[in-house]
């Protein structure tokens, strides 16, 4: 029997977002999404090749949480990460990918119900937005029709 | 420095179409620098590359590698086991590094996947501009380090045209006048006489405009 293949969504955050200590994660998940998490001490860290190589690894939606406008503990990072996702968004149009599939968020830190509401939003999309069609031979779970 | 662009992805996928093994090789000195063929920019196209290809259903396979400079033989031998493995070489150096590869390695096919823009220089972060148009005959000690022929958008020589406004120039707003920084800058020197000086026209040829041109450092010729 056939069963649909589970969505896969990438989160990268700011640990000043939520760290480890924050039971958050795993609990935004519907049970038919598959949520990786990849912290980073600030969001600038997140480079445009890092969000590509997720979408090879199979992910159907990247999701970005950085730190609220002008909250940035390194001052302008949330804002380097702001202008990175939007230069990656028009290279996944351009590539045929659909931009809509890179999405960030900013969160203020320790607004847990925010975060997941995010996470919940970004799994809702890769649900609308079906199979990343890049991930078809990357991903065992996905057949190419 | 060489300033470039990368290529569009739909004109490097129309470039490398006939390929299914391709090495994606960076520069990392001038182009590195102004974001279009460093090691960074190798890894991003090498990624959209194969995700755009398996969109389409296609699967290419890229190898990645960035050398110091492509323009110097040197260091491009340093690419030459990666570019055995590979059906075609795509640079991501300006013109000089793609036709330096394309000596080196006779029968493989270099493609471009940078178009080489200027000379210029960074002025601030993410932004570059053309300084100098390597004219061979420079003339900067008369006009305080700022160059008319490059900067000047009607290339006079001899005083501004007077179409300024507020230091910019009129043929494009966004851009400061080449004299008005001329002027600014030989006052600071206290070399404002220099204005004086009667400026011939330019003898253009020593210029790309006689043809390419080489130069010779006879003390370095075996």
């Amino acid at each position: 029997m056939n069963q649909e293949p589970k969505s896969k969504v990438t989160i990268f955050h700011c640990i000043n977002v939520f760290g480890e200590g924050d039971a958050l994660p795993a609990a935004a998940a519907a049970d038919n999404v598959e949520i990786n998490f990849v912290k980073m001490p600030c969001s600038s860290m997140v480079k445009d090749v890092f969000l590509l190589r997720a979408f090879e690894a199979g992910a159907d939606v990247v999701a970005v949480l950085v730190c609220a406008e002008g909250a940035c503990r390194y001052v302008e990072g949330n804002l380097r990460a702001k202008k990175r996702v939007k230069w990656v968004k028009a290279l996944l149009d351009e590539i045929g990918l659909d931009g809509r599939r890179l999405a960030l968020f900013n969160v203020t830190a320790g607004d847990t119900l925010a975060a997941e509401q995010f996470i919940r939003d970004a799994s809702s999309l890769a649900a609308v937005l079906g199979t990343n069609p890049a991930s078809v031979g990357s991903r065992p779970d996905v057949i190419k029709a | 420095m060489i300033v470039g662009e990368q290529k569009p992805i739909s004109e490097i996928k129309q470039i490398v179409a006939s390929y299914n093994k391709i090495l994606i090789l960076g520069c990392g000195t001038c182009v590195k620098t102004c974001f279009a063929g460093g090691d960074d920019e190798v890894a991003v196209l090498a990624s959209a590359l194969r995700l755009s290809c398996r969109t389409e259903g296609k699967e290419i396979e890229v190898e990645e590698q960035t050398v110091e400079r492509q323009c110097e033989d040197e260091f491009i031998q340093e690419s030459a086991r990666a570019v055995g493995r590979n059906e075609a070489v795509l640079s991501l150096a300006c013109g000089a590094g793609v036709q330096a590869m394309a000596r080196r390695f006779a029968s493989m096919p270099v493609l471009p996947g940078v178009n080489t823009t200027f000379m210029g220089v960074l002025e601030k972060p993410g932004l570059f501009t053309e300084e100098c148009s390597g004219c061979g005959d420079c003339t900067l000690a008369v006009f305080g380090g700022v160059c008319p022929f490059t900067r000047c958008a009607k290339k006079l020589i001899n005083g501004p045209c007077g179409g300024s406004q507020n230091g910019h120039c009129e043929v494009n707003s966004e851009t400061d006048c080449a004299w008005h920084l001329i002027i600014e800058r030989l006052k600071a020197l206290g070399q404002m006489d220099n204005l004086r000086i009667y400026q011939p026209p330019k003898n253009w040829a020593a210029s790309l405009s006689s043809g390419p041109r080489k130069l010779i450092r006879e003390d370095h010729v075996l």
